[in-house]
């Protein structure tokens, strides 16, 4: 075949370009270590998250000193959960997958980006130097209302974060003299143990307890507070622990209904 | 008899005339829904409801790169081939078959697309062209897809034939090249086309019907990619054929290496196919291996462009030096820039430099990650399937269209004001779709304006970017008004004894250059199979190990209009501050460290 001086200059030189690509691509990942999304997770049945470890429970879990895990259940028209909070200086592997029909998890501006595919979870490794607000968009079409699906992940400042999780449960209705007891769970998905006071507050009564919730468990307790000094009517209460709150009502009656405890209908 | 076209082969001339007006009105619909959707998006003129955008996007997508593109390039290949083999088809009924059943399908799918936009009819198809499951599309969909590409294919063995015949009256003589590269590109197509005719035959048609209960969606999704990517070679390869056997002819001169056209034909064929995972770079569920061997390929697939590069403008040079050109750049002054037909061809090689930019950081598989599914891949493939293909296919309509109608061209001055603006028009729209989408600006969205966060741009903002979005597909429109225009005005025109002759370039290196090896296309179809196996076997045997092969239970979205609320907030929130794109992708690099 005869061809041109030129144009071997010009084969050659593409050649030694489309080389030097894949080298520099190449070291670019592999040789520094960036892991991709691939298929380093197994498969789930996208019909029953709800019963899965992971996903059952969308949330932000503490697995090292700076290390965290995020799983993330996207589903049209959202994102669970929302928003996502994490601490800067941090390290956190998110897990994303869908529930019904492919989205994205993106987070806008950045090379966080990733499909969510029923049926599989994707996997990536995200550092977080610094404290902002980031939007995460769904890039892939997944229905009519594609548009509006949008989550935000907060990267807070270490003294800000925490993995707290407050619930609180008090009774509807009470007779004057006997006391309001509002349960208070306080769950802590940290590794360190949180030492804390919880405080409920009803009318102008105030009553606190310090905590101490192990990392990674939760603890239980109830916190009490005479129904006389309150008086007859209806008194909203509230639990705090630290910036979380927690928040009820009560009815003191003069007297309660002998059946009152099996349900009265009255709403 | 003359030499035109029409008066050559008048059979052939006709089906042609009627590939290439299926296809301009397919190009018109298309460039309607363009428009709507550009002023929508950007939030210039909003008024239909966000949820029958995507019914607009699913419309746009698939009447301009199914139906403008195949329909013209059926066209052209029906020429070049028998232009080049000097005879007709070997029985023109057949060739009306092909054309019949490609007409039929698209037809069919057209219309399970457009009943997404009344409720009178419980019929849609708003899947966008890419038809992901569980995203659901009325069976009329899949189906109108299947005979569409059976006309394809039905269509290659009509040229085949042809070329058979041909053989066994010259057995001595090499291929010619536009034959050439007509065989060459059917076969890719044959082999890419497996890939989607799995997907609908066994998964996703059986599952609109509901004869079965579930699909795996990242196997359907996969097995689109496998036709997804060699599909846009479908596209490209004809306007590569017109630059090779056209260009240089326009220019004055000849087409500078025969052999070397061959090869690159042959490297389109073998390398086409095996490079669909690299649109899947952000999938779980594939190895990462295996996105790699896909990301080597396409990055071997640019040579053959490259060549195309090196000799498209070796052919203009030697064209413009026939003219009496001469200097450095000088030779540069001595095109023709007055032919629309050359000047069209000309701005769109050039758009498809710039496009090979924005390609090359779409394949690499970390950088990907900025950009996938973002404003920028939208910016990358206007300037490819858009305008390298859509441009030099009208440009060659003002040569084509006289051909086989017998008329002259209505006005040669309109043809040139139209590819100019078409240039321009592309080149605000696609740039500022590359801006955009460094800024994470989501593509096939309705509304990109969020509730909780804006985008930040670092010069200018996206009010500004969605300016120029809305300014270039004007411009693009005003472009399409002024083909439509010549294309109506030519139809009108009487018959014309004063055209030119039917005739390709010749070749300063002839076939005889090439050699022998080159036209073994049995040998080369067996090493692009080869390839293809390589490449997708494991891929596709983890995927269907991993999630079986009708997947996990998954629930069908049939798109319904009424599942959808439509929360309009339009109040779009213009970012402030920005950098330009080079900076752009540095700084969004490093916010986030992918480990
Ligand atoms: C009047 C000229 C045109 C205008 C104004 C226009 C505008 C647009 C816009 C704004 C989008 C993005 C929509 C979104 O992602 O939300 C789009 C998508 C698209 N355009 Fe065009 N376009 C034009 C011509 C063309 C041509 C000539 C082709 C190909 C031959 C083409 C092929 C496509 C494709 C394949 C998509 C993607 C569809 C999808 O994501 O499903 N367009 N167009
Ligand atoms: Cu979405
Ligand atoms: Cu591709």
């Amino acid at each position: 075949m005869n061809v041109h001086t030129y144009e071997k200059i010009w084969l050659v030189a593409a050649m030694v370009l489309i080389v030097a690509f894949i080298a520099t691509i190449t070291y670019g990942s592999v040789g520094l270590g960036i892991a991709m999304v691939g298929d380093q997770q197994p498969t789930i049945e996208p019909t029953e998250l709800g019963d899965d470890e992971r996903f059952g429970e969308p949330r932000v879990e503490q697995v090292g000193e700076n290390e965290y895990e995020a799983y993330v259940v996207a589903q049209t028209f959202s994102y669970q959960p929302d928003p996502i909070e994490v601490p800067e200086d941090s390290q956190v592997t998110f897990y994303v997958t869908a529930r019904d029909v492919i989205h994205s998890f993106s987070i806008a501006g950045t090379n966080v980006n990733t499909m969510a595919i029923p049926g599989e979870i994707a996997e990536m490794t995200v550092e977080f130097d610094e404290a902002g607000e980031y939007g995460i968009v769904c890039n892939e079409y997944c229905g009519p209302d594609h548009h509006n699906m949008e989550g935000k992940l907060h990267v807070v400042s270490a003294d800000e974060f925490d993995l707290t999780d407050l619930s609180a449960d008090g009774p509807d209705e009470v007779a004057v003299g006997d006391s309001v007891d509002v349960d208070v769970v306080v769950e802590n998905r940290q590794l360190e143990d949180l030492e804390t006071t919880v405080t409920l507050e009803i009318g102008d009564e105030t009553v606190s307890e310090e905590v101490t919730v192990p990392g990674g468990d939760a603890v239980e307790t109830t916190l009490s507070v005479d129904s006389s000094a309150l008086g007859e009517g209806d008194h909203d209460w509230t639990v705090t622990v630290d910036d979380h709150d927690s928040s009820g009502s009560v009815t003191v009656l003069e007297e309660l209904d002998d059946d009152a405890d099996g349900g009265e209908d009255d709403e | 008899m003359s030499n035109v076209y029409i008066d050559q082969f008048p059979a052939e001339a006709k089906v042609i005339r009627a590939a290439f007006y299926s296809s301009f009105l397919a190009l018109a619909l298309g460039g309607v829904f363009g428009i709507i959707q550009t002023l929508h998006r950007t939030d210039f003129l909003r008024f239909m409801d966000s949820v029958d955008y995507y019914t607009v996007l699913t419309a746009h997508g698939v009447f301009l790169v199914i139906s403008f593109t195949i329909f013209f390039l059926v066209g052209i290949f029906t020429w070049a081939v028998t232009t080049s083999l000097d005879r007709g088809l070997e029985d023109i009924r057949f060739t009306w078959g092909w054309y019949s059943l490609m007409a039929i399908g698209i037809t069919m799918t057209g219309v399970a697309i457009l009943a997404g936009f009344t409720d009178a009819i419980d019929m849609s198809a708003s899947v966008l062209f890419t038809f992901y499951a569980p995203l659901q599309a009325h069976p009329l969909f899949y189906l109108g897809l299947v005979l569409f590409v059976v006309g394809t294919w039905v269509a290659g063995v009509d040229w085949f034939r042809s070329w058979w015949a041909w053989k066994a009256e010259n057995p001595d003589e090499r291929i010619p090249l536009p034959t050439f590269m007509v065989l060459t590109t059917m076969l890719m197509w044959y082999i890419a086309t497996l890939g989607v005719a799995a997907a609908i035959l066994l998964f996703l048609l059986p599952w609109s019907l509901g004869l079965i209960e579930t699909v795996n969606p990242l196997l359907t999704r996969t097995l689109f990619w496998f036709f997804g990517h060699p599909v846009v070679y479908f596209w490209l390869m004809p306007a590569y054929m017109m630059w090779y056997v056209m260009l240089p002819k326009f220019s004055g001169g000849k087409l500078f290496s025969d052999p070397l056209a061959r090869v690159v034909f042959v490297l389109f064929l073998i390398l086409s196919v095996p490079t669909g995972i690299h649109h899947q770079y952000l999938d779980p569920g594939i190895a990462e291996g295996f996105k790699f061997i896909a990301m080597t390929n396409t990055m071997f697939l640019l040579l053959p462009s490259l060549l195309t590069a090196f000799t498209v403008v070796a052919s203009m040079e030697h064209g413009a030096r026939q003219r009496g050109g001469e200097g450095y750049f000088g030779w540069l002054k001595a095109l023709p820039w007055r032919d629309p037909v050359f000047t069209g061809m000309a701005l769109a090689g050039l758009m498809f430099a710039a496009a090979g930019f924005s390609g090359m950081i779409n394949a690499g598989m970390n950088i990907n990650y900025l950009v996938h599914n973002t404003f920028w891949v939208v910016g990358h493939f206007h300037l490819t399937v858009g305008t390298a293909v859509a441009l030099t296919f009208m440009a060659v309509t003002y040569w084509f269209l006289p051909q086989v109608t017998g008329k002259a061209l209505w006005s040669r001055s309109v043809a040139l004001g139209q590819v100019v603006v078409w240039f321009v028009g592309m080149t605000f729209m696609s740039n500022a779709m590359h801006r955009a989408g460094l800024l994470g600006v989501p593509r096939r969205t309705a509304e990109p304006q969020y509730e909780g966060f804006e985008f930040q741009a670092a010069v200018g903002s996206i009010g500004e970017l969605d300016a120029q979005i809305a300014l270039g597909g004007v411009l693009l429109t005003i472009s399409l008004g002024m083909f439509f225009a010549n294309v109506v005005g030519t139809a009108l025109n009487g018959r014309s004894d004063d055209l030119p002759a039917n005739e390709y370039a010749g070749a300063l290196s002839g076939p005889d250059d090439a050699p022998l090896v080159l036209d073994n296309l049995k040998l080369w179809t067996a090493i692009a199979v080869v390839l293809v196996i390589f490449a997708y076997t494991f891929p596709l045997l983890s995927i269907i190990d991993r999630g079986g092969l009708f997947g996990p239970e998954v629930i069908p979205f049939p798109l319904t209009v009424e599942s959808a609320t439509t929360l309009g907030f339009a109040l779009e929130t213009a970012a402030s501050t920005s950098f330009e794109s080079a900076g752009e992708i540095a700084t969004s690099a490093l916010t986030a460290v992918m480990r």
